[in-house]
């Protein structure tokens, strides 16, 4: 009875029951804050991001600038240029109206499947990382307090693919998830003032890579010789961007510096 | 016969923080780069505007706007290379042109061999130093703007030291009647001593609530709103740290970390020792506190001059004021 009553829902309204309610909230003078349920879900990303592309074709150069996290979307525009209410009803209708449903939830698919399809090809980027004691600072107390041996947390952190769900902090540093159960900890209780350049770490459900020495509250678990962003003369290029497939990849002290990594110690 | 130099500003004497500032590199924020600009914009567009610079057109700054020098806590000393026309405003430094007193909120001339020196001063945190046609100093990412960490980078020019020339444009002196702005600013209803509170001063900041404020209680509304925060000695151009909140306002903050969201100019942080953190211009893009609600930009330009020790309290608006205020500024200086 139950199933009959579900199979003659209309595909609509089904695949609008399907998507999380998005929340729109003008937080500021030229910013709107569109927020989705609190996860870190490949999915629901891939409908922020095809939202993000929505509403950048819609709104073109009233756009200053569009922000995507884990759960969240922040569009920058020019005020002056669109009415409130018009501004409203197009956020409204691209997030939330059926037949946008509909074709988001479609293109989504076919993203899905598309990004399933190349994570077995060539579009995952791998991230070389030298796990050893000297590059991998926090090695040792992630191990105790994880209560799992070193071998396990490289296995751990190596296993699957992530994905990219953010950019920022500062230029390059890509907010990766989501990292297996056992390897989540909480951030360091005092962050270090300097934390090295290439360095990989763990912090709650993710991982990164520190593309500048900076100051960061992070465990470091690993160096890697990769540099997080390549520029040109008035551009900048991320080596990973968001949406992307990142793997990391265990090597030697040896394959570390003969990539040209540079090995860094913390003093003490 | 040429009689075109460009020899620019030289930095002779430095104790203070001293930085190129436009209106920010506000597109390249989802690549991880902080909007970062001028720390008040009242009166980096006052300068400008005195000297009949581009000026913005909206809310954006994404039109041309002429870099200028933000000096922080005075204490620096330039000498001119060339001729060139300037507008002094912000925080009072007590700028001399060779030892001579000159008037802030004013447009000078300077000769070459000139020397033009900031006093620490008595209120007040930024001071602009303007130079008709802006600087011409290195453009990344469609903005001049300067931070810390991202100039140390290579990003933009590299941070202004003793024996650094500050590159002028190629109109650099202008005849200042002829542009009237001085003649204008009556007009135009522009006042400093009218947009910012007097020094030591209370300055109430309006902010536009988000939905952890909305659901706390009436009363701790009631409390929160007429407390008196203190700000605290925890502040540059990234935020405002402020003093805790009173322990008999109730939020309820999530206990779980939160996943890290965009946050914008004036962000109002929660972090778990309860100071509040005003974000300001140089902030990350990315943060992962509780957010109360966001202030004003026409209240962030003021905030960006309280020093230590200055008291702010915090009223809840609306966003059409809070857009009214920010165009009724912008048109002044249009």
């Amino acid at each position: 009875m139950v199933n009959n009553t579900r199979s003659n829902e209309t595909l609509s309204s089904h695949l609008s029951k399907s998507l999380p309610s998005v929340s729109i909230t003008y937080i500021s003078e030229n910013s709107v804050l569109l927020e989705w349920p609190e996860k870190v879900c490949a999915i629901q990303h891939q409908h922020i991001m095809l939202c993000q592309t929505q509403i950048c074709n819609a709104l073109t150069d009233k756009v200053i600038d569009c922000i995507a996290s884990y759960a969240s979307l922040l569009i920058y525009y020019k005020f002056e240029l669109i009415p409130h209410d018009e501004l409203n009803t197009l956020l409204h209708d691209l997030v939330q109206r059926p037949s946008s449903v509909n074709n988001v939830i479609h293109n989504m698919v076919n993203t899905a499947e598309s990004a399933v399809d190349n994570n077995h090809e060539q579009n995952i980027i791998e991230v070389p990382v030298y796990y050893g004691n000297e590059a991998g600072w926090d090695l040792t107390d992630v191990a105790e307090q994880t209560q799992l041996s070193v071998k396990d947390i490289i296995k751990l952190h190596t296993q699957a693919p992530y994905r990219a769900y953010a950019l920022g902090f500062t230029p390059g540093f890509c907010y990766l998830g989501e990292l297996p159960a056992q390897l989540q900890l909480p951030r360091k209780a005092s962050p270090r003032l300097s934390v090295p350049k290439g360095a990989v770490a763990i912090a709650e459900q993710q991982t990164a890579i520190y593309p500048n020495t900076s100051p960061g509250g992070w465990h470091i678990i690993g160096q890697t010789p990769l540099d997080m962003y390549s520029t040109d003369k008035q551009s900048f290029k991320s080596t990973i961007n968001i949406g992307q497939s990142v793997k990391f990849v265990a090597i030697s002290r040896a394959e570390f510096l003969s990539l040209g990594g540079t090995l860094i110690q913390e003093q003490h | 016969m040429n009689t075109y130099e460009n020899k620019g500003l030289t930095v002779v004497k430095k104790n203070g923080l001293c930085s190129i500032q436009d209106l920010g590199r506000m597109s390249s924020q989802h690549l991880g780069f902080s909007a970062s600009g001028a720390a008040d914009e009242y009166a980096f567009l006052f300068a400008n505007y005195l000297l009949g610079n581009n000026l913005v057109k909206d809310s954006s700054g994404t039109s041309p706007n002429n870099a200028a020098l933000e000096i922080t806590l005075g204490q620096i000393t330039f000498k001119a290379e060339q001729h060139c026309t300037i507008a002094i405003t912000g925080a009072d430094c007590s700028v001399c042109i060779n030892e001579k007193p000159i008037q802030n909120w004013h447009v000078h001339q300077l000769n070459a061999g000139d020397i033009i020196s900031f006093a620490l001063p008595k209120s007040g945190l930024h001071t602009y130093l303007a130079i008709a046609g802006g600087i011409q100093s290195k453009s990344w990412l469609n903005s001049q703007t300067q931070t810390s960490t991202e100039s140390a980078l290579g990003f933009s020019a590299p941070m202004i030291k003793i024996g650094s020339t500050i590159p002028l444009g190629e109109h650099s002196t202008i005849n200042v009647n002829t542009i009237n702005a001085a003649n204008n600013l009556s007009i135009k209803k522009l006042t400093p001593s009218h947009f910012y509170t007097a020094p030591n001063s209370l300055l109430t900041l309006r902010f536009i609530p988000q939905s952890l404020y909305e659901n706390i209680d009436n009363e701790s509304q009631e409390i929160f709103c007429e407390h008196t925060f203190t700000v605290s000695t925890d502040i540059n151009r990234m935020g405002y740290r402020l003093s805790a909140l009173p322990t008999n306002v109730i939020i309820n903050t999530p206990s779980n970390p939160k996943l890290s969201k965009p946050v914008t100019y004036g962000t109002i942080q929660l972090p778990s020792n309860n100071q509040p953190i005003v974000l300001m211009k140089e902030r990350q893009t990315i943060g992962g506190y509780p957010v109360l609600g966001c202030v004003i930009q026409t209240d962030l330009f003021k905030l960006s001059q309280l020093r230590p020790g200055n008291k702010v309290k915090f009223i809840p608006t609306t966003l059409n004021f809070a857009q009214q205020q920010l165009s009724a500024m912008y048109q002044r200086f249009k």
